[in-house]
């Protein structure tokens, strides 16, 4: 081995070690996140674009077709400059469905795995001379550096490195996700050519030339004559050159890969527009310079690729476009490896040979794709030094970059005609790629005479061959994907994925049931497919991306479930696989009833796409939000349901009518719904007449009684399901039952009047003969039964005044007296006429009222009132109890309290214990009006109640305490009426 | 989307005028950096609808 090879050999393993050295200081955080998730790492990356043909090939082009060569960049930044209305949208589509190649998208859209398999064989012929000019470029450079005939064995050895960085890199974990590491070492090896061209075009400006200015005076002088004669494209052969280079830019399968599986987000793909047409700039600028300079030292340069290389007799001046060129070459090579191993996997192994329930599928997947990485660089050698060294870089290029341009039609047909299908793509496909084949793929392995046949002689012999095969294949492509799309059937399937990559079309999704009902189900078929631990480790993935949870039951979750394992194992095993599997596994159960619109998603959807949005359609999804927006914030809880009781809407009313988000049902079958809802909701749906008036449910707790109206959804542009209304009418209802209740009370007392009034009439009569007795004897005992009849009579006549008074509107008809009262006294008539009823002699009563307390009233009521209260303190109490009568005083009024151990006031009573005919007492034994009569003749005193059941610090028991005013001394007024009336 | 209208009226409307691009070549009287400067100019133009869109977005 020569001194300059091994020179050479350790130039470029040094400089792959750097790069390993690179790679392994991203892949263990030694570099931040930000750096490596900047959008310039990511516009660095695509700049693999740039691959050994920006470097070598250019300056050939140039020498060939002097500012022709710019349309390599020009075409690549035009694409990225339509960015919004090329990339973006491929890029959604290739997100959703995880879709990381050109045959995965096509394979999607036409709903073909045979579209899928020709796209990856199409790519991997394509590539294949572009593999070979990295190879060749890398060979020759060697070749040329060191004059050794080992050149080839030394690039082998180069790629054998290089592909051991793409297993490393981009082949390390089973998982698909964005690659970090191998995106920064792309980018670094973009930054390393980058300068090396630049520096390169510097040499060439300041050293070979002296400046500027002396460069335009060689121009203008001793070059004028060499650039005169360099040919120069026409027009259409310029414009089918940049239609070449702009498909190339994001169709070739590692500029697909980078474009749009590698991408962090929408706007580092939009600031790509800008910022990759700037990259193209500075790496195109300096190939006339390094081209121009090497005439200037030498009229014939022998290889004008390698211009670099004669400019100047320095070694070094080689080394630094050696290693530009590697840079180009690994980074492209590895793309490439990288990007069609997961192509040809999954649109040739795995459609050739299933994957079955295996216990490692991962790890298959892996090791398979690992050998694919590998054959593909050994394939990229092997082609160079069989086929490619016999050729130029420039015939090299243009033959990969024309069969790529076969995927061009079908791609915009993807993009912008949903009437394109399957049956046309793979016509238009095979005729595209059989004229390219024929054109000038094949004729790079043998004779020239090949393209004689079939119809070339045909072409017009004065333009260049590949411009002939680029119309000629385009033309028959674009021809055949027409025809044979309008007159042959769409399926069903393929309108539904065209409609899901259309630019302006949302998905229009069906509402079918799933065979699976819950997320466990779902482990357990794909099990059957994948195997234990890949179905668990699928669905819980799935699961975490929707943040659903595995108990997961709503028909709309499973729907989704089951789209996202799709979109998983697609980007796992591509999308025809994933397809196949999950339509097999996970499938939909197909009833008669007529499908209908997932309109839950379809509006997800539509607020995704929200700021895409313009024109008419922008002013229709505002009034549709606007609508939207007034069935949510109607004060009326509302629910629609679709004709297979999927839950469409729960508004924000009836979420907090009950207490059920809308997020958490949305989505579910009726049925699923916590009860009462199912019941409910299902008595409107099955009832005749609506609306089903004051339904009472209980809810949380609480009764309610709710009033629902149903409306059906049919017509012309309906969708089918039912409306639901729920009102609230608890309140309602509690308002007429007190009506009722009210109007009840009202016809008692009037009843109690009409009473009162026939009682008056024999009182009188008994007190009348009471007042007789009096006078016919002079016996004490007699006497004082006659003054206790008297009393008796007076109370009597006293209860049936109140009783008239309560009918007549609650007014007391008696005037209220201002005499004063004490309240000892009073407490002690109570307890003697307490004791005259012969019952509850055995409960203990004790007054403990001071003898100094006077209030303000009528001591005859006060006794009415504690004879109540001591009546029902008396029947609560069990034999032995004890009652106390209290009584103090508080600034200007007095307390006086009746408490007694008894069993207390139920809950269920204590809210309307003042009311009237309120008791608890068996039917015959209490009128309710007791308490009632307290209450008015205590407010007539202008007091007031409180009532303590249990009281404070006691286990059981009641305390009632009577507020009343204190008796003043200026309460007689000179116009005080006579109280004895 | 205006800003995407205008965008695509300058790559089509460049697609159709880039053979004036080749011009350059072998004519002294034409400056030899003048693609490059136009190609710097289009960059920045982009640039700006960029931020153009990027407020229309906001």
């Amino acid at each position: 081995m020569s001194v300059e090879l091994l020179g050479v050999l350790l130039l470029g393993l040094g400089y792959l070690a750097l790069l390993f050295g690179c790679g392994m200081a991203v892949e263990r955080g030694w570099v931040p996140v930000r750096v490596t998730r900047h959008p310039v790492v990511y516009t660095l990356a695509l700049g693999v674009y740039a691959s050994a043909w920006a470097i070598y090939g250019s300056i050939e082009f140039a020498s060939k077709a002097g500012f022709g060569y710019l349309a390599y960049y020009l075409g690549a930044a035009g694409a990225f400059l339509l960015a919004p209305v090329l990339l973006v949208p491929i890029q959604r589509i290739t997100r959703t469905y995880q879709l990381s190649s050109l045959a995965d998208l096509f394979a999607f859209r036409f709903r073909s795995r045979w579209v899928g398999t020709v796209v990856t064989l199409l790519s991997l012929l394509a590539v294949m001379p572009l593999l070979g000019i990295q190879v060749q470029t890398l060979s020759d450079a060697i070749h040329l550096l060191t004059g050794s005939r080992y050149s080839a064995a030394v690039a082998l050895v180069f790629c054998a490195v290089i592909a051991g960085c793409a297993v490393l890199f981009g082949a390390r974990h089973s998982h698909r996700h964005r690659h970090d590491t191998l995106l920064s070492v792309i980018a670094f090896e973009s930054i390393i050519k980058l300068l090396a061209m630049l520096g390169l075009g510097a040499i060439a400006l300041w050293w070979v030339f002296d400046g500027p200015q002396d460069l335009q005076q060689w121009l203008e002088g001793p070059g004028a004559a060499a650039q005169a004669a360099t040919p120069q494209l026409e027009a259409p052969q310029w414009r089918t050159l940049l239609l070449l280079f702009f498909a190339a830019a994001f169709m070739m399968p590692h500029l697909f890969q980078i474009t749009f599986a590698e991408s962090l987000s929408r706007h580092t793909l939009l600031q790509a527009s800008w910022s990759l047409p700037l990259f193209l700039l500075l790496m195109a600028l300096p190939v006339p310079l390094i081209w121009w300079a090497a005439q200037s030292t030498n009229e014939s340069v022998p290889m004008a690729a390698y211009a670099a290389y004669v400019m100047t007799e320095h070694w070094w001046v080689g080394a630094l476009a050696f290693i530009g060129g590697l840079a180009a070459a690994s980074g492209t090579m590895m793309m490439i490896a990288l990007a069609l191993s997961g192509m040809l996997l999954n649109h040739v192994v795995l459609v050739a040979r299933p994957p079955e329930a295996q216990n490692d599928l991962y790890g298959w997947l892996l090791w398979l794709r690992r050998g694919l990485v590998v054959a593909v660089i050994f394939g990229g050698w092997l082609f160079a030094e069989s086929v490619g060294r016999y050729h130029s870089l420039t015939n090299l290029g243009l033959t990969a970059f024309v069969g790529m341009a076969q995927c061009l039609p079908g791609m915009l047909a993807l993009l912008y005609w949903p009437g394109a299908n399957r049956k046309g793509m793979v016509a238009g496909l095979i005729g595209g790629i059989s004229v390219w084949l024929a054109g000038v793929w094949l004729p790079l392995l043998f004779d020239i005479s090949v393209t004689t046949l079939l119809f070339m002689h045909s072409m017009p012999t004065d333009s260049p061959h590949w411009y002939n095969v680029t119309l000629t294949s385009l033309a028959v492509n674009i021809l055949l994907l027409i025809l044979v799309s309008l007159f042959t059937r769409t399926s069903e399937g393929e309108r539904s994925a065209a409609e899901a990559c259309s630019v302006d079309a949302v998905i229009r999704s069906k509402r079918l049931p799933l065979e699976a009902a819950t997320a466990g189900d779902f482990t357990a078929h794909l099990a059957q497919a994948v195997g234990d631990e890949a179905a668990e480790r699928e669905v819980e993935r799935a699961l975490k991306a929707l943040n659903f949870t595995p108990q997961e039951r709503r028909p709309y979750a499973l729907r989704r479930l089951r789209d996202r394992i799709q979109a998983n194992l697609s980007g796992l095993m591509g999308p025809s696989v994933a397809r196949d599997i999950v339509d097999r596994y996970l499938p939909y159960r197909h009833n008669d009833a007529p499908l209908t619109d997932d309109i839950h998603f379809v509006e997800s959807r539509l607020e995704a796409y929200r700021s895409r949005l313009t024109g008419l359609a922008r002013e229709l999804d505002g009034l549709r939000r606007h609508h939207r927006q007034t069935l949510a914030k109607l004060p009326v809880g509302l629910c629609v349901l679709g004709d297979d009781d999927e839950l469409l809407m729960w508004n924000q009313a009836l979420s907090k009518l009950s207490g059920i988000s809308g997020d958490s049902v949305i989505g579910s079958h009726r049925d699923s719904l916590p009860a009462p809802w199912p019941t409910l909701l299902g008595s409107v749906l099955s009832a005749t007449h609506t609306p089903l008036y004051k339904q009472a449910v209980a809810l949380h707790g609480r009764d309610y009684f709710l009033t629902l109206h149903q409306a059906v959804l049919s017509g012309h542009d309906s969708r089918g399901g039912s409306v639901i209304l729920v009102e609230d009418h608890t309140e309602m209802k509690w308002l007429e039952d007190e009506l009722v209740h009210a109007a009840r009370l009202a016809s008692i007392g009037q009843l109690a009047a009409g009473v009162a009034h026939e009682i008056g009439n024999p009182i009188t009569g008994i007190s009348s003969l009471a007042q007789n007795l009096r006078y016919d004897t002079e016996d004490p005992a007699l006497l004082e039964t006659a003054d206790q009849i008297q009393q008796l009579t007076q109370r009597v006549t006293k209860i049936v005044n109140s009783l008239v008074g309560f009918a007549h509107g609650g007014r007391q008809t008696v005037p209220l007296p201002a005499s004063p009262a004490t309240l000892k006294t009073i407490s002690e008539d109570a307890l003697h006429l307490i004791h005259l009823a012969r019952s509850g002699e055995d409960v203990i009563f004790t007054n403990h009222c001071p003898g100094n307390i006077v209030v303000r009233g009528d001591d005859q009521r006060l006794t009415q009132v504690m004879v109540n209260l001591l009546s029902n303190a008396r029947d609560a109490c069990q034999p032995q109890g004890n009652i106390r009568i209290e009584a103090g005083t508080e600034a200007n009024h007095a307390w006086w309290r009746v408490s007694d151990d008894g069993h207390g006031i139920a809950p269920s009573v204590k809210d309307r214990l003042f009311e009237p005919f309120t008791t608890t007492k068996p039917a015959g034994e209490g009128t309710g009006l007791g308490l009632s009569l307290a209450y008015q003749i205590i407010n007539e005193h202008q007091g007031k109640i409180d009532v303590a059941s249990p009281p404070p610090g006691q286990p059981c028991g009641t305390a009632i305490t009577l507020w009343l005013p204190l008796y003043q001394q200026d309460d007689l007024s000179p116009h005080a009426p006579d109280t004895d009336c | 989307m205006y800003v995407y209208r205008i965008m695509l009226f300058l790559v089509f409307g460049g697609y159709l005028l880039s053979p004036l691009l080749m011009d350059g070549w072998g004519d002294p009287s034409i400056a030899w950096y003048r693609p490059f400067a136009i190609w710097g100019g289009l960059i920045a133009l982009t640039l700006w609808l960029e931020q153009k869109r990027k407020l229309d977005e906001r």
